[in-house]
């Protein structure tokens, strides 16, 4: 059954590739696991040197990107999800897809970002030797439900979780301290301290975090903190989070805007200097996978948004523009109403036939900022 | 004129932008030359009538499970009954969520336990757990007759009948008998998606599911607070330029459920 269930994912991910179906990543676990549901029990799903999740809810994919950056400078061949795809599905996509035709995994070890509604469900389906939580914000309440309730999921499973499993957490989440009372095993902490930041080109004092973290699973992987961060020298953003595109002569520094600590975030480093935007483009989706409830855009801070937006053009796309732009104007920053489309394409192409616009900061959710990357790039989704 | 707004548990009852509710009243008041004075209400504040007898617009949204049982002792021994006046002596209030229920006469939750409301609206929820799903979607409903029928509301609507918004709980609520609906659902669950009353009207105050938050795309409701706490007939109110808002509610309302 297990070689069965591989081929057929291999030939779905043909398949999908040949008709370019970017979002069809997910396909070939979801088909694994509907045909054999106990699929992550298979020993022969395992890797190595082990399996780290990252979950929270803000900086997984970067997090998950520079632990592979610091594993594969020091020789560690890592599988990851790339894609961004966090969910069960994507994962399994993932793994099933990495193999030989013996099933045999490529990778030394695997890092995965994991949503953080999914990760109790997958921690019991496949224990993790390393956990690394980040955070936990308001983010997706339609999909997720409020924070509390994913914090108690996360209590159980810790709970329950094997005491070899090695915990990371952030020292600075005070109500991560529960967690760290659930767990029996051994527990390491990061913080927010900005020297090994510095050695990489992220911006933000939110990404210190991240790093922190990465460097910590690096020396429980046995590569020292030295030698972690001589391997970040250099290392650029994840895709979508201040990563820059150049489209007909504008500079779009991307950076991912999903929910209100996020949105916060990206507003305070655009009013820090590091980065000098002189447009600002907003999109907003209310796709499943963003979450169907755009309330969330009204716990931005009003005073970040109108500092951010202040002497800026401003741009508003999504299938929501009307919501986001309306909640700009409750912020007293009006939008131009030719500004606003549901149409991407038409306006970036209004944007491109700006004269005054060198460099935009596009905010986008989720899957805007897919929607954004596939408008400035091309086909290239994932 | 001048708006008290008391902003009932700010810090603790915020979900789904709820805030925005407060920030959109201030805003549309300040465009208008009306001054708000607004007043953060935590489980420290003392409440007293004599305090409540400056206010002229209570506003409370909804929280998590955990910080509404940090706020529902204080609110039903402090603040409750200082409430129950105000809204009995007719003052102007929106309660949104979580506590909209809370001022029923009961929660019954899916154990059965119940907890006591602080019995202005007389309304009850129950939980039904795993029996009944969530009641989660976009939502249209039309406005009560009593409301399209005031003329401080015809005075202040330049939009239409519906209210639109977002619905996102668990509980179910019943009106009783004498307690009018604020309207009627067309999309969504509303109430207790049986019988198709959404929200409740109580003399001057409102209780409602839809968040969005609510006063975002709904600025003919949003003046009818500010009228209603002002005691004024809605047509001193300046027309304020919300074509763009207005756009917002007609395309929200072809929004999937």
């Amino acid at each position: 059954m297990f070689y069965v269930v591989l081929y057929l994912a291999k030939l779905t991910n043909f398949l999908i590739r040949i008709f370019k179906k970017g979002a069809g990543f997910t396909w070939p676990g979801h088909l694994a696991l509907k045909l054999y549901p106990s699929l992550f029990q298979n020993t022969r799903i395992h890797f190595p040197r082990g399996i780290i999740y990252v979950s929270g809810t803000n900086g997984k994919t970067t997090t998950t990107k520079l632990i592979t950056h610091i594993c594969e400078n020091n020789s560690v061949k890592v599988l990851h999800n790339k894609s961004g795809a966090n969910l069960l599905n994507g994962i399994a996509s993932t793994i099933l897809l990495d193999r030989n035709i013996f099933g045999k995994a490529l990778a030394d070890l695997a890092v995965f970002e994991v949503d953080e509604f999914t990760l109790p469900h997958l921690i019991k389906k496949i224990p993790p030797t390393v956990l690394i939580l980040l955070n936990l914000s308001r983010d997706q309440l339609d999909r997720y439900g409020e924070i509390d309730v994913i914090l108690e999921r996360w209590e159980r499973i810790l709970a329950e979780l094997d005491p070899r499993t090695v915990l990371i957490l952030d020292a600075t989440q005070k109500k991560f301290d529960v967690l760290s009372k659930a767990f029996k095993g051994k527990i390491f902490y990061f913080n927010d301290n900005l020297d090994n930041v510095r050695h990489t080109k992220l911006l933000g004092d939110f990404n210190a975090k991240n790093v922190n973290a990465a460097v910590t699973a690096a020396g429980v992987l046995g590569i020292g903190p030295e030698k972690a961060a001589e391997s970040l020298e250099g290392f650029d953003a994840a895709y979508g989070r201040g990563e820059i595109i150049e489209y007909s002569e504008k500079m779009y520094h991307l950076f991912l805007a999903k929910n209100p600590t996020s949105f916060n975030n990206n507003m305070d480093l655009l009013t820090s200097g590091e980065t000098f935007p002189d447009t600002i483009l907003f999109i907003l989706n209310d796709d499943p996978r963003d979450g169907r409830d755009v309330s969330w855009i009204y716990d931005i801070s009003r005073e970040k948004l109108f500092e951010a937006c202040r002497n800026k053009e401003i741009f508003v796309s999504g299938s929501r523009c009307l919501d986001m732009a309306v909640r700009l104007e409750y912020a007293g920053i009006p939008v131009k109403k030719d500004n606003i489309s549901l149409s991407l394409a038409k306006l970036v192409k209004k944007i491109s036939g700006t004269p005054h616009v060198k460099s935009v900061a596009a905010l986008p959710n989720y899957s805007a900022m897919l929607e954004l990357r596939e408008v400035l790039l091309g086909r290239q989704i994932l | 004129m001048k708006i008290v707004l008391a902003y009932f548990y700010p810090e603790l009852l915020n979900l789904y932008g709820d805030n925005g509710n407060v920030e959109i009243l201030s805003q549309r008041s300040f465009l208008r030359n009306i001054e708000v004075e607004l007043l953060r209400i935590s489980p420290d504040t003392r409440v007293d009538s004599m305090l409540m007898a400056h206010v002229n617009l209570v506003f409370m949204g909804g929280g998590p499970d955990s910080s509404q049982k940090s706020m529902y002792e204080d609110l039903l021994k402090n603040k409750g009954p200082y409430l129950k006046d105000y809204i009995e002596g007719e003052g102007t209030g929106l309660f949104i969520c979580g506590s909209y229920q809370l001022l029923g006469h009961y929660y019954k939750a899916a154990d059965g336990t119940i907890l006591n409301g602080a019995g202005i609206f007389d309304l009850y929820t129950e939980h039904f757990g795993e029996r009944k799903p969530r009641c989660i979607g976009n939502t249209v409903a039309e406005l009560s007759s009593d409301i399209l029928g005031d003329q401080i509301f015809k005075n202040v609507n330049k939009l239409g009948d519906t209210l639109v918004g977002f619905e996102n709980h668990g509980g179910r609520t019943y009106l009783g008998a004498e307690l009018r609906p604020l309207a009627k659902v067309l999309t969504g669950y509303g109430n207790n998606a049986e019988d198709n009353t959404e929200g409740a009207v109580f003399k001057n105050s409102y209780g409602t599911y839809f968040h969005g938050p609510l006063l975002a795309r709904n600025p003919h409701f949003a003046d009818y607070l500010i009228a209603k706490a002002l005691k004024i007939s809605g047509e001193e109110l300046k027309a304020l330029d919300d074509t763009l808002i207005h756009s917002a509610h007609t395309a929200s309302k072809k929004l999937k459920q």
